[in-house]
């Protein structure tokens, strides 16, 4: 049976999450924490730090904020211009941008700041992704390293020290308690938490064409030219409570654009809905992990006391880990065309990286999956909670 | 699309080979039955084991003689793996004196430690290097390792036969071809994409 | 010429692959099939793939897994934990493992390692060793994921199984694995010169420096590692580069 987290509805399969003893999960505990924090004398020492890395004589950007024109990025670069920053924001250019994420992208800009979009080889890109889904499971590994790289490197070739990150993903969604505390993202953070699962950008060479001039903008700086500029990046997220419902309505107040619907596989329709190929990336950890977006927004709202975990538990079990046949009403079959392949092949790499153990399977060991091609969970809370 | 049939004879990691067929665009049949073996444009004699045990499974199942049949008379390609490859011989010597299918003159005997420190069994990544031409290290570099775990080799009666050796040992025979048969010392299905290679070569042959 | 192999460890605990400091702390590192298929695109010369709470949970090896994992690899593939009978054995060979690896067993029914070499040969049976350091210098191998101290020296075990038919060797020191302070070199120099059988050195790889050192000094066969490529920079391909450059004979 799957263990669940007795506070939020997390499952203990998730990677780097650890259920304590009193069968609670380390991110509700992170989430505990949170009280204790003195959030004045951390608002004091972001203050310091922006102080010390803001212009001179304003002849060059006080700061990169790394932006996707989505809810906590245009939270953050609002947020930026009131503590009187002068930004740059950048974008690494997401794979398949919906109308509204551009849309976004173009309200974040009036904000009124300078702004860098870099896009990576759409060609090139298109057979990464291909290559990350069959051999890792995630149609997403690019974006996830493209969104660390380029503004780091922009960072080093425009000359400008301070990046201002968001969340730490870590301290959000619970991860090995040292690093929950980290206030900085440095290569080591990028190379253990940022998603790579394990693959890295030199193993792409040689695979489907890909050669080493097709990766520039995967590739992070070195560590001497990270030191020649002191590049340092810092999660927004430590300094103010963050809170991605808050930064929402926030948002949407400056302007930014929701979705007319809670987006598929998703509760809300307030987040992730720049790049088109999200269903499939949420769908496989869903498959590997056995928990989707649903889940990840439940325990966030469960965690912040809006929804209770018994209402919890009904949503996930209503929108949890449905096949991605649409997404921001795209259907899975353009996504899959332009990465050259067919639906019965993409169910093959799905069936592929489930974890069968967590899914109700037949006497042969084989998925039982509904008429729509969704799977069913062996069980959706710990038994003590189904008795009741 | 080219039907390999892979002889089960009860002897060998079938899946694996399967499974690396698959992978290199041939559609395996994993099989110890006459019909599908005689319905395939390709053959693989896969093997794991003992020489003698190897041939008096063949026979049992009667086996040798669907395989005289499409590989001797028809000339449908094959490719002996590891003990496959041992079988094809004129005889092998391991625990006695076995018969082999004979399609290839020659024998199988013990590998004899050389100079240093070369230990039997034969296991782990070693370079292959091609004697001659042949349609199977095509695109394949010179030295290239293959994965080898064996303890027994073949010794060819005529060198023509002979298509790559293994600095091991002396320099063993680790590839060997006559016609459209067709012998490997090493396992492909282990070797990622240099033995895949390999396979897409004979499936192209 | 034989190769030295650069091997990776993935090791399973309940629902997917783990990693700890010490034997201890584990902490959930993500998808088997994932870092299966990862490591075949990266060309890895070998895996070992140990399921860690089989033995304490007095369970037989998880045959379907090693199944589909053995589906994705194309090359050789080392599994073990929880193996105690021949019949596992040949059940794991027949669902893809290439070879199998036994540890507590082989303390508690030596006897076992002479059955498997007979049934199918030395070439697919490799002991797994794992041994701590005592404060005097002196090491002692403990079995169950290294929470059962048995009392022997690992070089006298390492000794004993390869009479009694033992294809390999692989020695891990509990204390440094997943430190990446370095690998217990005088552990593994120790059981390597005990007997004449490739040894597997683990736990503790850090750097490419540490690889070097342990097969130099510590007359090492091949390097497993699992955290280094898996929290660092540092890859697999880079690590045989770097060897091949100090004149090891790598594969590349």
């Amino acid at each position: 049976m799957i263990r669940y987290c007795v506070r939020c509805i997390m499952p203990e399969t998730k990677p780097d999450l650890h259920i304590d003893g009193e069968g609670v999960c380390s991110a509700c505990r992170s989430f505990e924490r949170r009280k204790e924090v003195d959030w004045d004398n951390r608002r004091g020492a972001l203050k310091e730090i922006l102080d010390r890395y803001r212009s001179r004589n304003g002849s060059n950007y006080d700061c990169i904020v790394p932006v996707s024109g989505g809810k906590d990025s245009t939270y953050q670069t609002v947020r930026m211009l009131e503590l009187g920053m002068n930004p740059l924001c950048v974008t690494a250019t997401t794979d398949k941008l919906s109308d509204i994420g551009r849309r976004n992208i173009e309200n974040l800009k009036r904000r009124g700041v300078d702004y860098i979009e870099m896009t990576a080889n759409p060609v090139v890109r298109r057979r990464i992704n291909r290559l990350a889904l069959t051999q890792v499971g995630d149609i997403s590994w690019p974006e996830h390293v493209t969104i660390f790289t380029i503004p780091v490197r922009i960072a080093v070739q425009m000359n400008i020290p301070l990046i201002v990150w968001g969340e730490n993903s870590q301290n959000e969604y619970g991860g090995p308690a040292a690093d929950a505390e980290n206030s900085v993202l440095t290569r080591r953070w990028l190379e253990e938490f940022g998603g790579l699962l394990g693959l890295r950008v030199s193993d792409l060479i040689g695979q489907e064409g890909i050669e080493p001039r097709h990766l520039i903008q995967y590739t992070y700086p070195t560590d001497e030219e990270l030191r020649r500029v002191g590049v340092t990046g810092i999660f927004l997220g430590y300094y103010l409570p963050w809170d991605g419902f808050g930064n929402a309505l926030f948002s949407q107040a400056h302007g930014f654009e929701t979705y007319h619907k809670p987006v598929e596989g998703s509760l809300v329709n307030y987040e992730n809905l720049d790049n088109i190929q999200t269903g499939i990336h949420d769908y496989f950890k869903f498959l590997k992990y056995g928990f989707g977006r649903a889940t990840d927004l439940a325990c966030l709202h469960v965690r912040r006391g809006r929804i209770s975990r018994e209402d919890a538990v009904k949503l996930v079990r209503m929108h949890d880990g449905k096949f991605p046949w649409v997404y921001l009403g795209c259907p899975i079959e353009e996504v899959l065309r332009e990465m050259e392949m067919t639906l019965d092949g993409f169910v093959r790499v799905c069936d592929r990286f489930t974890n069968k153990k967590q899914f109700v399977c037949d006497s042969r060991g084989n998925l039982v999956k509904d008429r729509d091609g969704n799977l069913t969970k062996i069980n959706y809370d710990n038994e003590k909670f189904l008795r009741a | 699309m080219t039907r390999v049939a892979i002889v089960d004879y009860g002897m060998g990691n079938l899946d694996s080979v399967a499974r690396a067929v698959e992978e290199c665009g041939g559609v395996p049949v994993v099989t110890g039955r006459a019909a599908d073996i005689g319905s395939a444009n390709r053959i693989i004699l896969p093997g794991v084991g003992a020489f003698p045990d190897g041939m008096r499974n063949l026979k049992e199942r009667s086996l040798d003689k669907i395989l005289h049949e499409q590989v001797a008379e028809k000339g449908i390609p094959l490719l002996g793996i590891c003990l496959g490859m041992q079988l094809l011989a004129t005889r092998g010597w391991e625990g006695g004196e076995t018969e082999g299918l004979g399609w290839i003159g020659g024998e199988v005997r013990r590998l004899q430690p050389g100079e240093g420190n070369t230990r039997i069994p034969h296991v782990g990544w070693n370079e292959v290097f091609a004697i001659r031409e042949s349609p199977l290290f095509r695109g394949i570099p010179e030295g290239k390792d293959f994965y080898f775990v064996h303890s027994y080799h073949f010794l060819c009666d005529d060198d023509r036969d002979v298509l790559a050796r293994t600095p091991y040992c002396g320099g063993f025979v680790s590839a060997i071809g006559r016609g459209s048969v067709f012998g490997v010392q090493f396992h492909p299905e282990k070797s990622q994409r240099a033995g895949f290679q390999v396979l897409r070569n004979f499936l192209g042959v | 010429m034989l190769k030295i192999r650069v091997i990776a460890t993935l090791l399973y605990k309940g629902w997917g692959l783990v990693k700890g400091v010490g034997f201890d702390s584990w902490r959930r590192t993500g998808s088997a099939m994932q870092a299966v298929k990862v490591y075949n695109m990266r060309e890895m010369d070998e895996l070992v793939f140990l399921d860690i709470t089989a033995t304490n949970e007095r369970r037989r090896p998880d045959f379907a897994l090693v199944d589909e994992l053995a589906d994705e690899c194309f090359m050789p593939l080392t599994v073990g934990g929880g193996v105690t009978t021949v019949d596992d054995v040949r059940d794991l060979l027949r669902v893809g493992a290439d070879k199998v690896a036994v540890n507590t067993t082989a303390v508690t029914d030596p006897g076992l390692v002479r059955r498997i070499a007979d049934r199918f040969g030395s070439q697919c049976i490799v002991v797994s060793i794992d041994a701590r350091r005592r404060s005097d210098g002196t090491y002692e191998a403990c079995t169950n994921s290294g929470t059962v101290a048995t009392g022997r020296d690992p070089a006298e075990l390492a000794y004993e199984v390869e009479a009694l038919g033992a294809g390999e060797i692989l020695v891990t020191s509990v204390e440094r694995d997943g430190t990446m302070s370095g690998y217990d070199v005088e552990l593994t120099r120790r059981v390597s010169e005990a007997v004449s059988i490739p040894v597997i050195a683990s736990g503790g790889a850090g750097s490419y420096g540490d690889m070097v050192h342990v097969i130099s000094e510590g007359k090492a066969s091949a390097v497993a590692s699992a955290s280094i490529y898996h929290f660092t920079q540092q890859t697999p391909l880079e690590a045989k580069r770097y060897l091949r450059d100090r004149g090891f004979a790598v594969r590349l």
